[in-house]
């Protein structure tokens, strides 16, 4: 009885709008993230009707054919011929899922062109990778995200290799422009994930992953690592924060000029140690 | 029915005289029974075990930002859960009953390697040790499963891993030796007449069980093998500063944890499939069908074990592969879970604890598969992987296949072992918090998982919406550990002091009620002749028809009278219990 009572709880549940916020993930806010949520809808409503089938059947039996006085069992088997009309509606829900879900995982990665709103001016163009398919002409914005226990480094395009600008922990990207990442790690294995900007990637130390998402709208989301890396995993949380264009730029300009400023500091530091070592 | 049958070679002994004192004749005793009753013991040692990590686990998690325990302590319980509840318990308690009773229901009076047998399970249970005793000093902290890097000396630099390693290692090692004997005694020793196509659904579960752990066994051990002299002899198997593979660990790793899922599964369903048909009083409805699905299950499942890797650098059509055969699951699962439903179908279901059991292993079991159909889209997969959403479908299933179904077959075949039952009130009181309980914490599990929550964080933050879930799923885990608990004190307590039962307590149709409760050490005094799926119902069917048949012999031809024959193995319900066999209806 009581599985019957949650199921049908559980579909009432769903048919409220309030629903989709129980028994789904939150909002995406990405074209990969939405084909994502799209396929997780799906895969949960076929899993639901296969668990209330189930238990609809097996309850009708076990209420039918308890043992009652004067009831004895009709001791029947069958053959091969009586799973043919249960196996076809399996075969459907397998062939289904099954090419629904290459469909859907085609489409999210599927990168989409930077669109209006987005960074149009200084982006490189990127070839084909890491299963990504590219539409060609398209600029993106590419950003290295290393992974390190228990921290994410963020580095932007422009300068000069080793000398990029970078941030840790928070990454700032213009919105409705294709991003890319390109995911590492320095030391052990940890998994980028922002659920609100799509799946799942490892960040492999010695091999470079690549995943890519185009916010829709202006703000902050986070994510932690789901790759478990020793003491710190759980606070190994990540934010994107998405900004208009014009603050993305502002956002660079200032840090560009912060990690000079550092680097002087420490130059000068260095110089000062020094100059005191060498002393007399 | 033929009277003149040669007699068959009998043997009829008791049990042998005890040489050697009780502790020395209980560890060291290589007869199936004995290492199976030692397997389950075990085995349900470790449940305990697991159920106090577990229940660590979830006060750490019960609030947001708690700090009741230390992370490095929440690591370690962390790194130990998954081998305590999947090798040390989930296996053992299968492969215990699986020892049990296998070769009696096969009809066998004996295993082809019992000192191996006996072997398998003292491998096990040092390993068990070795994992256990490392908490003296300072256990693994890696992880579940110790991928490297993170279980490279560089990341995990005190000997916990090794102890892991070590402890892992002869505990699997253990089962390999365990599969070679029960592969070779259930391919060379069934009674005449037990072809393949008659054996116990259990048993062919068994059997399978037998093949997936000698596929995966050795993977797993090489694994561990490569890990530890990279640990410990400068190898560089998985280093990926010298160009090593960290994901050749996973790959293995996986395959291995994939292929145990899978028997948990098998196991799982053949227990339920003998439970079902033995108390509905019906056959099971294709025997044949429910023998190919869990073949189709056997090989599918551990080649889908990248079901769990969807976010590695993988390429695409290893992962399409993978996920083909993680959805193409369903078609047998589906179909066994409909041969259940056809062999309640028209019986007389017996709502015994065993059957109870049953009933909601297949629950659990269908409720946990179908989130993992759901998961096993390469899209969904990277969003629900590594979160609490698959962890909590994965427990359904581990609690429904080895919990539930573990007790849906001590309840089943505890007369068996002691010629007592359990207790079944007590069982079917415990089966409600058990049920509410897993149901519970696997919902709460998926809810925060779809959330974003991974697994094993040693802490969630407050404002990320998560902490109704977390509370909830807590108190679900405590309230599925307390049914468990009471459900293993009702075991105990049965074990010595439960209602004597007779020798053939549920009148089932298989062989090894055949034997008396409990079996003497030969098994059988006669080995009977099988002509069909279900050999003890034949046989009671044969003395029935003989009762009704017979005659007071007439007297006017008492001289010729001649020794008894032996009849043809119709069993001892008309020979009496002097062949040491159970009186039969």
């Amino acid at each position: 009885m009581l599985p019957l009572a949650l199921a049908t709880l559980a579909l009432a549940l769903f048919a409220a709008p309030a629903g989709a916020s129980v028994f789904g993930p939150r909002a995406g806010h990405s074209p990969n993230a939405d084909d994502i949520r799209t396929a997780y809808w799906v895969a949960i409503i076929v899993g639901a009707i296969l668990i209330v089938a189930v238990h609809a059947f097996l309850i009708a039996a076990v209420v039918r054919f308890r043992a009652r006085r004067g009831r004895s069992a009709r001791r029947f088997t069958a053959g091969a011929r009586a799973f043919v009309r249960p196996v076809v509606p399996l075969v459907a829900v397998v062939v289904g899922l099954f090419v629904f879900g290459i469909v859907m995982m085609t489409k999210a990665r599927d990168v989409q062109a930077t669109g209006s709103e987005g960074l149009g001016a200084d982006s490189s163009l990127l070839a084909q990778v890491g299963g990504l398919s590219i539409p060609p002409d398209s600029k993106a914005l590419n950003i290295n995200v290393v992974g390190q226990r228990w921290l994410w480094r963020f580095e932007y395009p422009g300068g000069r290799p080793g000398d990029r600008t970078f941030s840790y922990g928070q990454l700032t990207v213009p919105v409705d422009t294709t991003v890319l990442l390109h995911i590492s790690s320095t030391d052990v294995t940890h998994r980028w994930f922002i659920p609100a900007l799509g799946g799942q990637v490892d960040a492999i130390p010695g091999q470079d992953t690549t995943t890519w998402f185009s916010a829709d709208r202006v703000g902050t989301y986070g994510g932690q690592s789901t790759s478990f890396s020793g003491t710190g995993y759980a606070v190994m949380r990540a934010w994107v924060h998405v900004v208009t264009p014009e603050q993305y730029q502002a956002f660079l300009k200032r840090k560009r000029a912060g990690l000079a400023r550092a680097q002087a500091d420490v130059v000068k530091a260095l110089g000062e140690s020094s100059a005191t070592e060498s002393g007399p | 029915m033929s009277q003149t049958a040669a007699p068959r070679p009998e043997v009829v002994t008791e049990t042998p005289p005890r040489r050697r004192s009780g502790w020395i004749e209980r560890t060291t005793n290589a007869d199936h029974k004995s290492v199976g009753t030692l397997y389950i013991g075990a085995s349900l040692a470790f449940l305990v075990a697991a159920l106090a990590e577990l229940v660590v686990i979830r006060t750490q998690l019960i609030v947001p930002e708690n700090t009741t325990t230390d992370p490095e302590i929440f690591n370690r319980i962390v790194s130990t859960f998954a081998v305590t509840g999947v090798i040390l318990f989930a296996i053992p308690l299968a492969l215990g009953l699986i020892s049990y009773l296998s070769p009696l229901q096969v009809g066998s009076r004996g295993v082809a390697f019992p000192r191996l047998n006996l072997l398998s399970f003292w491998l096990f249970v040092s390993g068990g040790f070795v994992i256990f005793g490392s908490f003296l000093w300072r256990p693994s902290e890696a992880g579940f499963a110790a991928f490297p890097p993170l279980s490279e000396p560089l990341y995990s630099n005190t000997h916990g891993v090794d102890a892991w390693i070590v402890g892992t290692f002869l505990a699997v090692l253990g089962f390999v030796c365990f599969a070679v004997n029960l592969v070779v005694t259930l391919r060379t020793m069934r009674a005449p007449g037990m072809a393949w196509r008659r054996v116990p659904i259990f048993t062919w579960a068994a059997n399978l069980c037998g093949y997936l752990l000698l596929i995966c066994g050795p993977v797993m051990l090489a694994a561990l093998t490569m890990l530890f002299i990279d640990r410990n002899f400068n190898g560089v198997f998985f280093d990926p500063g010298y160009q090593g593979a960290p994901l050749l660990y996973e790959h293995l790793a996986w395959f291995f944890f994939t292929g145990m899922f899978t028997f948990v599964v098998v196991f799982a369903a053949g227990v339920i499939s003998d439970v079902l048909s033995a108390f509905a009083r019906k056959p099971v409805f294709s025997q044949r069908a429910a023998m190919a699905c869990l073949l189709a299950i056997a090989i599918m499942g551990p080649l889908a074990w990248m079901r769990n890797m969807y976010t590695a650098p993988i390429p695409t059509s290893f992962l399409v592969f993978a996920m083909l055969f993680a959805i193409a699951l369903t078609i047998p699962i589906g179909l066994l879970i409909f041969n259940w439903i056809a062999t309640l179908w028209g019986g007389a279901l017996r709502t015994r604890a065993a059957a109870l059991y049953a009933l909601a292993a297949i629950s659990a079991l269908t409720i946990g598969l179908a989130g993992d159909l759901a998961w096993s889209l390469i899209p969904v997969g990277w969003q629900v992987l590594n979160t609490t959403a698959a962890q909590g479908a994965t427990f359904a299933v581990m609690v429904g296949g080895a919990v539930l179904g573990g007790f849906a077959a001590l309840h089943y075949w505890l007369p068996k072992m002691t010629g007592r039952r359990a207790g079944e009130g007590m069982g079917k009181a415990a089966l409600v918090p058990i049920l509410l309980g897993l149901y519970a914490y696997a919902a709460m599990s998926v809810l925060a998982g779809v959330k974003g929550q991974p697994v094993d964080i040693y802490k969630f933050f407050a404002g990320e919406g998560l902490d109704g879930y977390n509370l909830v799923a807590s108190i679900g885990a405590f309230v599925l550990v307390v049914g468990v608990l009471i459900e293993l004190g009702n075991l105990a307590y049965s074990y010595h002091r439960g209602v004597p039962s007779g020798h053939d307590p549920w009148e089932a149709g298989t062989l090894e009620w055949f034997a008396t409760s409990p079996p003497p050490l030969h098994n059988f005094d006669v080995v009977p002749d099988v002509r069909s799926a279900e050999p003890l119902y034949d046989i009671r069917r044969a003395v029935r028809d003989r009762e009704h048949s017979w005659r007071p012999p007439t007297p006017a031809e008492p001289e010729v009278r001649e020794p008894e024959p032996e009849p043809e193995p119709v069993g001892p319900g008309d020979s009496g219990t002097a062949q040491g066999g159970a009186p039969v209806a």
